[in-house]
């Protein structure tokens, strides 16, 4: 594959993220890569999976994070079943890119959806604890501020990116009374807190989550507490990976890009995400409905076998 | 036409009736009567009222759905038997539009995949729906009459003899369960009279008719006797749609103190009890009766200075939960989701 097709694609990737700093990266992804489908002069099925492949690979080495690799698996599961259907090559093609665009317009809806199922869970006067930024719980608490709802927030601060405060900053702007705490603050705070709600970066087989680090930590203290743990997510980011502990996600995620590039011994750096086992966590909210934590391997199933 | 306008008439009144009936309280009716008069209304309904359209037809339901759950929300078996005949009439139009059976009509990263438009409106009249969507009804009342039945067929694999099985108030499934085991198996009962209607002694008069070995006790005792006990065999109002129950006041506790013990918990319950609401906003569930039995009026003195309830219904989280045994078989908490989404479509869920 030319590798001005490729430096297309990252661009491509880039602009989207640049220009619309709300859209999650695994679907700036999969448009990337819708507009790379439609710029292929490939003829067969395999030449077009595997110049795809290819382009996973370029787009994961510029952003290393879960929710690109299931965004990029996503697309080529999404070409397989469409090229069951259709043995004959430009029809199938045709159909891809129609089919692609309607995705990409229902996954546009989800947050909304999501919002829209989660907000009735949020009671008057509760007190809510979240972690770093995530747009999805920030839809999810305008909804219920929207619905006229009196509610105040904990936000961690989430180092070392400080991504609470950009988090607060937000909130602070659909005045919801917000305060950032330490992380290390959370088995202080998790007394006075009525429900967790957290994002996923991706959400994993056995209904577990991969998230910004230190969101296992709450998940602990919240299951100490009985105190709900509620994860936020959208049906894209469910990733084919099922690990048991901390060590068996892979390092690509746990990383950034650059650094996996250029580190000498990754044991030194810092890791960037952990895993949530699904054991403390009480529901998932998915723009597929409500689920418990065991129904998302029934999904992730119905759509990989 | 005057025999049309008369049906129509009888009919709403009819509705009115039963409407009135369920916000009436009074009697506590049993869970299968109510499933089985709302969907008698409903095939009424169906077979009288106007409509030539799935789509019309579908928003009749729901609106009578909607006026008869609001009557009484606690009375959850209503609104579940209005989804059943939602999705029922989906099934039979899907059947007629030409949609192939194993069509997935729920929502799943896989139709999201592979669809090539958005939803269908059920607007393409069909002449043979009614009579289809009625003759589906009748099976759905077939159903509901053997429920009992089925659940008591499956006592002999969960009770074995000298076992001390414990429960709580007057549940009618359970006592079948029951007395479907005593016909081959020996074993005791521990019944717990769940103040302050003492249901339960009503429950352990009708077993002990059966010649169960059967002993009463006050709520108070249910964590001292526990350790005794091998099973807790339990009935409920509702099932919600993580697993958890809406069951008689005093069973929470009892629940504790089984995961205390680490006895299993065995709830047995048909599937109309099967609700696809979550326990989000607990105050709506809550039924509270006068508090009467609890503080009787001629207390008259401390009854201005004091607040009293009488709450009829606990929530019973789904981590203490063993076993649902139902009409369709045994079950895990876990997988309710899963029967759910083969009785009820996603977009009745909310009626």
């Amino acid at each position: 594959m030319s590798t001005e097709g490729n430096g297309n694609l990252i661009e491509t990737f880039r602009a989207q993220l640049r220009d619309d700093p709300d859209v999650a990266s695994a679907v700036a992804a999969i448009r990337a890569l819708l507009g790379f489908l439609k710029q292929d002069r490939g003829e067969t099925i395999q030449g077009l999976r595997s110049s795809l492949l290819a382009a996973i690979d370029t787009l994961s080495r510029v952003d290393s994070s879960v929710a690109v690799s299931s965004g990029g698996e996503l697309f080529l599961r999404f070409i397989s079943l469409t090229s069951l259907e259709y043995s004959d090559y430009s029809k199938c093609k045709e159909i891809m890119i129609e089919r692609g665009e309607i995705f990409l317009r229902k996954v546009s809806l989800s947050r909304n959806k999501i919002a829209k199922l989660c907000h009735p869970f949020i009671r008057d006067g509760a007190r809510i604890l979240t972690h770093a930024y995530s747009r999805v719980v920030l839809r999810v608490l305008e909804a219920a501020v929207e619905s006229k709802k009196r509610f105040s927030v904990y936000v961690t601060e989430s180092q070392p990116d400080q991504a609470g405060q950009k988090m607060a900053k937000a909130l602070r702007k659909l005045n919801i009374p917000v305060t950032v705490i330490l992380d290390a603050a959370v088995g202080y705070i998790m007394e006075k807190v009525d429900l967790v709600l957290v994002g996923a970066e991706g959400v994993v087989e056995s209904g577990g989550i991969i998230n910004k680090i230190g969101t296992n930590q709450i998940a602990v203290c919240a299951k100490a507490q009985n105190k709900p743990f509620y994860v936020v997510a959208e049906s894209f980011k469910f990733v084919r990976l099922f690990p048991l502990n901390q060590q068996d996600v892979p390092d690509k995620f746990k990383y950034k890009a650059d650094t996996l590039k250029t580190s000498q011994n990754l044991t030194e750096e810092h890791p960037w995400i952990d895993y949530t086992s699904p054991s403390l966590i009480t529901l998932l909210f998915t723009d597929l409905g409500v689920l418990t934590p065991s129904a998302v391997s029934d999904e992730l199933i119905k759509l990989y076998l | 036409m005057p025999g049309a306008a008369d049906r129509g008439s009888e009919l709403s009144e009819q509705i009115e009736a039963f409407v009135a009936r369920l916000r009436g309280g009074g009697e506590r009716p049993r869970s299968e009567d109510t499933a089985r008069q709302t969907l008698s209304l409903l095939r009424k309904i169906i077979a009288h009222g106007r409509w030539s359209r799935a789509g019309e037809l579908m928003d009749l339901i729901r609106t009578e759905g909607q006026r008869m759950t609001a009557a009484q929300p606690s009375e959850t078996t209503v609104g579940n038997m209005v989804r059943r005949v939602l999705k029922v009439i989906r099934e039979e139009y899907g059947r007629l539009h030409g949609r192939s059976e194993e069509s997935d009509q729920q929502e799943s990263l896989h139709k999201l995949l592979t669809s090539g438009g958005l939803s269908e409106d059920f607007s393409t009249p069909y002449p043979p729906l009614r009579a289809n969507v009625i003759e589906a009804i009748n099976e759905l009342l077939i159903e509901l009459e053997g429920t009992t039945d089925n659940i008591a067929m499956q006592a002999l694999e969960h009770i074995h003899s000298n076992e001390v099985i414990m429960t709580i108030g007057y549940s009618r499934t359970v006592e079948a369960f029951l007395k479907e085991a005593a016909r081959k198996r020996k074993f005791q009962v521990i019944v717990a009279e769940c103040a302050p209607f003492c249901q339960g002694h009503e429950m352990a008069v009708r077993l002990s008719k059966e010649n169960i070995e059967t002993t009463v006790m006050s709520d108070a005792a249910i964590f001292a006797v526990m350790s005794r006990v091998n099973k807790v065999i339990i009935g409920t109002k509702t099932i919600l749609a993580n697993g958890a129950l809406i069951a008689v006041s005093g069973t929470h506790t009892l629940a504790l103190a089984a995961k205390h013990h680490s006895t299993p918990l065995i709830v047995c319950a048909p599937m109309f009890k099967l609700s696809p609401q979550f326990p989000n906003e607990e105050d709506s569930f809550h039924k509270f009766v006068s508090p009467q039995e609890v503080l009787p009026f001629t207390e008259g003195e401390i009854l201005a200075k004091i607040n009293v309830h009488c709450p009829v219904f606990d929530y019973v989280p789904p981590e203490l939960i063993t076993l649902f045994i139902s009409n369709i078989g045994g079950n895990a908490p876990s997988y309710i989701y899963r029967l759910m989404s083969e009785l009820y479509h996603p977009d009745d869920y909310e009626l």
